[in-house]
């Protein structure tokens, strides 16, 4: 009696669990390896409010608030405003931005730029007529987290399979799409995955951390004896 | 969509005395190669320092050059200030600061306008137009 009972419950989702991947699956190809560039554009009348991550380059020209990574460029064109936190390799900025930035390899403040946080670049360029205010990080000090964030695409590849579409079904369909609740929406979902990237890198840190602590304690053994 | 037209406003000039008036002939020295300055100075026209040695607290009136492969450590207060070499300390300039390619600067900077060449080196603080309220803002 319970062991049919057993059977059916455990039949129903084995069942169900094998449809959702493959529709998953089929959008993004069997190689996730950056080599074809995707890039992202968030037109000026576009609105993010959250956490987003990208595998390629992003361009904004509208409102973000929260936190944007980029594996590839990042554009914050004239009009935008923005204020997140900013990662990507190379980082232009035209627009207005509040937030932290790190810059893997070059943050370029243009002349109608405008940015206040702390900045953690390789290189940095600022032209005549920008604002800039913030704590400028470079050399030594840019270098750890500028290895941090190279490692976070390959780890959580796997999972951000799911999100990066997402994103970028919601990026393309408010592109042609003017009106400005209609982006909305989509922005609910764009947050539900962000939790599974985070989740995802939260596993390298602590790795890191581990591996800083095996590597303190034989320092302090010789100090004491 | 449409942008407000900035409104090209005549700003009221507004000489509280400063010193950096531009008079005919400013006065303005120059640190060469074999040359050395430790301490404090004050001075009221331009300041060059080019291969030559400096330590201590300069406070200029006109404008400052740290010429290409120079050390300064120093902090630093001038109008224009150029840095092309190293500089050690905070430095301040009231109306713009220039790093060239291959300026080193590690110090807190506090400038009016700001212009950062591709290849220089900046760590530390970096305030914007807080000390002069008609900055264009």
């Amino acid at each position: 009696m319970a062991t049919s009972g057993w059977a059916t419950l455990s039949s129903r989702p084995v069942a169900r669990r094998p449809t959702p991947p493959p529709a998953a699956e089929p959008p993004r190809e069997s190689s996730p390896t950056p080599n074809q560039p995707n890039s992202v554009t968030l037109g000026p009348r576009d609105r993010v409010i959250g956490q987003i991550y990208i595998e390629g380059d992003l361009r904004v020209s509208g409102t973000v608030e929260g936190e944007i990574e980029v594996s590839g460029d990042l554009e914050i064109e004239d009009m935008a405003k923005v204020k997140a936190s900013l990662a990507g390799r190379d980082v232009s900025i035209r627009g207005q931005v509040n937030g932290a930035i790190v810059a893997r390899k070059r943050l370029i403040v243009a002349r109608s730029g405008s940015l206040i946080g702390d900045v953690h670049v390789a290189r940095l360029v600022i032209q005549d007529g920008a604002t800039f205010s913030g704590k400028v990080s470079m050399g030594a000090a840019a270098q750890a987290p500028a290895k941090a964030t190279e490692t976070k695409p390959v780890v959580p590849e796997p999972k951000p399979v799911v999100p990066t579409p997402g994103v970028e079904a919601v990026a393309q369909s408010s592109g042609p799409i003017v009106p400005g609740p209609i982006v909305q929406a989509p922005i609910n979902a764009t947050m539900a995955p962000s939790p599974a990237a985070k989740a995802a890198i939260v596993p390298v840190r602590t790795d890191r951390k581990a591996t800083k602590k095996d590597a303190l304690p034989p320092k302090d053994k010789p100090k004491r004896r | 969509m449409d942008t407000q037209e900035a409104v090209a406003e005549s700003t009221p000039v507004e000489n509280d005395g400063q010193p950096d008036a531009k008079r005919d002939g400013q006065k303005r020295f120059t640190l060469g190669p074999n040359d050395s300055l430790e301490g404090k100075l004050t001075y009221g026209g331009h300041m060059t320092v080019d291969g030559g040695r400096a330590e201590g607290e300069f406070r200029v009136g006109g404008n400052i050059e740290i010429g290409n492969g120079t050390v300064v450590k120093a902090l630093l207060e001038g109008s224009n200030v150029t840095i092309k070499g190293e500089l050690e300390g905070r430095l301040t300039a009231r109306d713009k600061l220039f790093l060239g390619k291959s300026a080193k600067v590690s110090g807190d900077v506090q400038t009016r306008r700001l212009q950062i060449e591709d290849g220089a080196s900046l760590n530390g603080y970096v305030r914007m137009g807080d000390f002069e309220q008609q900055a264009g803002s």
